[in-house]
């Protein structure tokens, strides 16, 4: 049977019906909407039937009402609508499955990229166009920031509404662009790097992806509820957040439960992937650094994240059902919450570091036409960045009021971190010694990335000292350290990524001029932006404030017009993606003569990925040995002439 | 690699040290030292910039080599040669930088244990952060109440931080030290003022829609400066006046940090400008007195319409005394101007 006809078959029973019946009843997004506000009003009803009962007043209480009915029975009613659910339901019923039903798989227009699809490879592309959305709402949040601070004084926002847009940015930034954009080019790309047709679980894949619009539009809504947005920074640190907020800290706690489901869901995939799924010949010691970099990310997500989520709810649960685990007055201790939330949160920060990593290897190897130096280190010191980011987490704490003897213990582990990370760099500098090196756009990003995030590791390392960080926490010096790890790294890596894999992903190749111009705006304006920001905060400037001392008034303006130009980068990279997607030359099966197993497939890869599984017989770097090979495999067909038996 | 990469690469690095040596020296980093702990701070700082100029340096000259020398030409779609590692390079920079950072860890700790020695018989000055203001109690002074911190040059000081609501934190950048005010606990924090001179005192922990201006300012007297002022406040202390009670209650509980009142030179903008207090209550329907009176104990009871509740601390009820609160009402009253 073709992948055609089963398409054809897919909808037995409301085919039988009228077509009315079938947009209203059929898996989409008129389901999704009355299902949203049907499963959002029994919500209410369970509250405002529950406080009937037990006899409390009010019986609708506002703020209830809206976390239970908005935040949580709403979406799921949208997510059994948009179809998420219907298998499962089926299986539960006890109605006919039929497991190798691959209707769901695959994009033929743009439509199926709207709806719940099982591909990897579309839902890849679903993560990384909704994360670039994220990532422009939250950099016009970060330029409403910078116009408010250009110069001392309120001129544009009140405090509240300035407090929540540094909030929801950084939120959005994290949770909704460098998380879920690393996971969205691991979907597309580590099936294809193990030689698999897809990923071990493709539809609770497709679920973890429609969880994460739900948690975007959560933060991006608490703009609009009365009281404004959380204002209390991505942190929500305790008592402020739990106690002192408006209704939108609720949005914020919950939004955070979404997108960390999402992230836990895709981990465990990607760890049952690249266990069970490896291409024969395949060993751990043959895999792409970027599969073992989603390997070793995704040890971090499933072991961590369940600590944020718990934060999360006990500080929502101090919010509106009165409970005292922060509150000192009854007993709470506020120091609790932190200690929960930076044993995740510091763990994140090498989520959001170790897929950067992998990038790097590929790109650099790849365009340095060398194997990477030292393989096996690699490996292992990403393993050592597992192991060690779980001991470091209260150097976010050092003047917190903590145990005070934490502090010296917490700092040898911190600036030990800075060992295999080390490693690493040097690493690739040796990669590139001696190669053939090609300045295509991603290597001038990963190139960017190498000595951005160099200095961003010396002002770790400088911070990791408690007599240093004494001095800088809280203050600028800390935003421009982030930046430098969190943009000149991670964001450096993922866009990268993108226009490495641009081709495969799309067909299409990418505007090399335009690529270069992108880069070149965005590194120069990146650090116009930021490394100013490291002389305020030795000088005494505090984070997260609406007005400044007037000494620091020039610095200020320099750096709010650099970071406009720096915002305004990114219409050349979006103008590029969107035109060359349309209208770009096509792309070859492997323009970048590389040797992972994504490249020997066409652009883009058949619905299967590969008609016959990949015999790996040796390094997927295997650069300048004469006839060395990846992998073994006879050349794919075109994406119609598949056949499913 | 030949003796003369070496040199090359040795070249590069002295150029791009240079670069970041000026770059660290000639714009003004630290604030003017004010402590003797932020001395010992800013060594340590000093002493890792000096190890991340060298780092950065070095990893610089590597990426511009390499960048430089091994471009490929147009056309040439030949590989590298296939190395693969270097035993001795990889364990050379996996010990270097861990005796690097062995060293940062051994300055840090030794640091860290001086600045925490507040030495036999320091000063004790209690810290309390309330939304959005400081107060600065002497307890071996009678317990002498002040809105911005006096300390006297030399002396050792022990702070003990405290907040009556959210997390703040205390700092002076010229001090160096820093310490977050966390409701239910007392850390301390030690300072050794050695210059004389005013300072800014800033919170640097978010603790609400004030955050942004709630300072203050540390003044460090001379011993007998500062002797002299303990004494002239204990006598205010005991003499009492109305209307200046009434003012200090303002500034000492901060209220200049959110609204505008003429006669106190405040220009916050937080909650409403309390000059017009008489239009506000006739608005309310309220007579004056009672309005402010209970404006203040409880802020929720009447909000002025364009302004979000919940916003104003609703502790002063309790914190204040029934004379403090009268007076300041009085004085509110008294200092309104339409």
């Amino acid at each position: 049977m073709t992948a055609a006809t089963l398409h054809d078959a897919h909808p037995p029973a409301p085919a039988q019906h009228g077509t009315a019946r079938r947009l209203l009843l059929g898996a989409g997004w008129i389901r999704a909407a009355w299902m949203f506000c049907l499963f959002a009003l029994i919500g209410v009803g369970i509250v405002v039937g529950l406080r009937w009962a037990a006899g409390w007043t009010p019986f609708l209480d506002k703020q209830i009402a809206v976390l239970v009915g908005l935040l949580v029975c709403g979406p799921i009613g949208f997510l059994a609508g948009i179809g998420c659910f219907d298998y499962w339901t089926y299986y539960a019923l006890g109605k006919p499955t039929r497991p190798e039903d691959h209707s769901g798989h695959g994009a033929k227009s743009w439509k199926d990229y709207f709806r719940v699809n099982t591909d990897h490879k579309v839902i890849g592309v679903q993560y990384l166009v909704t994360t670039m959305v994220f990532f422009v709402i939250g950099g016009m949040l970060a330029m409403l920031v910078r116009a408010e601070l250009a110069r001392p004084g309120i001129q544009f926002f009140d405090p509240q509404t300035f407090n929540g847009l540094f909030s929801v940015h950084a939120s959005l930034m994290i949770f909704l662009f460098i998380i879920p954009a690393f996971a969205g080019l691991a979907n597309f790309v580590v099936p294809l790097m193990l030689g698999a047709a897809d990923m071990a679980f493709p539809r609770l894949n497709a679920l973890s992806f429609w969880l994460l619009p739900i948690a975007g539009i959560m933060m991006v809504a608490s703009f609009l509820v009365p009281g404004g947005a959380f204002a209390c920074g991505w942190t929500g640190y305790v008592p402020l957040c739990s106690t002192h907020q408006p209704l939108g800290a609720v949005f914020f706690n919950q939004a955070v439960q979404w997108a960390g489901a999402s992230s836990i869901m895709t981990a465990l995939n990607f760890l049952v992937t690249i266990i069970t799924m490896r291409a024969p010949g395949m060993t751990f010691w043959r895999m792409p650094l970027l599969v073992w970099a989603n390997f070793t990310t995704s040890l971090l997500v499933v072991i961590a994240t369940p600590f944020i989520a718990g934060s999360q709810f006990f500080s929502m649960f101090d919010h509106v059902m009165h409970t005292a685990f922060f509150n000192t007055v009854q007993g709470g201790y506020p120091l609790g919450y932190q200690h929960i939330f930076w044993f995740y949160s510091h763990p994140a920060v090498y989520i959001m570091m170790l897929p950067g990593f992998g990038i790097m290897s590929e790109v650099i190897s790849t365009f340095s036409r060398k194997p990477i130096f030292g393989y096996r280190l690699m490996a292992l010191s990403l393993m050592a960045i597992v192991v060690l980011g779980f001991s470091v987490w209260a150097h976010h704490m050092f003047v917190s009021g903590m145990a005070s003897w934490l502090r010296v213990p917490m700092m040898i582990t911190t600036l030990l971190i800075a060992v295999p990370t080390g490693i690493k760099i040097f690493s690739w500098l040796a990669t590139m010694w001696d190669g053939k090196l090609h300045f295509n756009t991603p290597m001038l990003f990963a190139l960017g990335f190498l000595s951005m995030f160099v200095i961003g590791g010396l002002s770790g390392v400088m911070l990791g000292a408690v007599p240093v960080d004494i001095h800088m926490n809280q203050t600028y010096f800390v935003v421009a350290h982030i930046h430098y790890v969190l943009f000149g790294g991670s964001v450096f890596t993922i866009f990268a990524g993108i226009y490495y894999w641009y081709p495969k992903m799309t067909g299409r190749m990418y505007d090399e001029k335009l690529g270069k111009l992108h880069f070149w705006l965005t590194f120069v304006g990146f650090n116009l932006t930021f490394f100013p920001m490291h002389i305020l905060g030795t000088e005494g400037m505090p984070r997260r404030v609406v007005d400044y001392a007037p000494k620091f008034a020039d610095l200020n303006m320099f750096i709010s017009l650099a970071s406009f130009a720096l915002g305004a980068s990114t219409i050349v990279f979006l103008y590029n993606a969107i035109t060359s997607w349309r209208s770009g030359e096509r792309a070859p099966g492997n323009p970048w003569h590389a040797m992972t197993l994504e490249w020997q497939v066409s652009s883009p890869p058949p619905t299967f990925n590969f008609d016959e599984i990949p015999q790996v017989v040796g390094s997927p770097y295997g650069y300048g040995i004469p006839g060395a090979q990846h992998a073994i495999l006879t050349p794919s067909h075109a994406p119609e002439e598949v056949t499913v038996t | 690699m030949r003796k003369g990469q070496i040199l090359t690469l040795l070249g590069i690095a002295l150029v791009a040290g240079g670069i970041t040596t000026a770059v660290a020296v000639l714009p003004t980093w630290l604030p003017v030292q004010a402590s003797r702990e932020a001395g010992r701070i800013d060594f340590v700082i000093w002493f890792t910039i000096v190890i991340s100029i060298v780092i950065f340096a070095l990893v610089a000259a590597v990426m511009i080599y390499e960048i430089a020398k091994f471009r490929a030409r147009p056309g040439d779609d030949s590989d590298g040669p296939p190395v693969h590692g270097h035993t001795g390079l990889e364990i050379g920079w996996t010990i270097i930088p861990l005796l690097i950072v062995t060293s940062v860890a051994i300055v840090s700790a030794i640091v860290l244990s001086r600045n925490g020695d507040a030495g036999v018989n320091p000063l004790r000055v209690d810290v309390t952060a309330v939304q959005y203001a400081w107060t600065f109690t002497y307890p071996d002074a009678h317990g002498l109440t002040s809105n911005v911190l006096r300390l006297p040059k030399g002396r050792s000081v022990m702070l003990t931080i405290s907040s009556k609501d959210v997390i703040h934190s205390f700092w002076v950048p010229n001090f160096g030290q820093k310490q977050d005010a966390v409701p239910g606990l007392h850390p301390t924090l030690h300072i050794t003022p050695d210059r004389l001179g005013t300072y800014p005192v800033v919170c640097v922990e978010l603790c609400g829609l004030g955050h942004a201006l709630m300072r203050s300012e540390a003044i460090v007297m001379t011993p007998a400066a500062f002797d002299k002022w303990l004494k002239s406040q204990q006598t205010a202390i005991a003499s009492p006046n109305a209307s200046v009670s009434g003012a200090a209650v303002f500034k000492n509980n901060g209220c200049g940090a959110c609204h505008t009142l003429t006669a106190a030179a405040a220009t916050g903008k937080v909650g409403p400008d309390l000059d017009k207090l008489a239009q506000w209550a006739a608005q309310a329907k309220q007579p004056l007195a009672s309005f402010v009176k209970t404006s203040v104990t409880d802020p929720n009871a009447y909000i002025q319409p364009g302004y979000p509740k919940n916003v104003m601390p609703g502790t002063f009820g309790a914190s204040l005394s029934q004379q403090q609160l009268d007076a300041l009402v009085q004085y509110l009253i008294s200092s309104k101007k339409g």
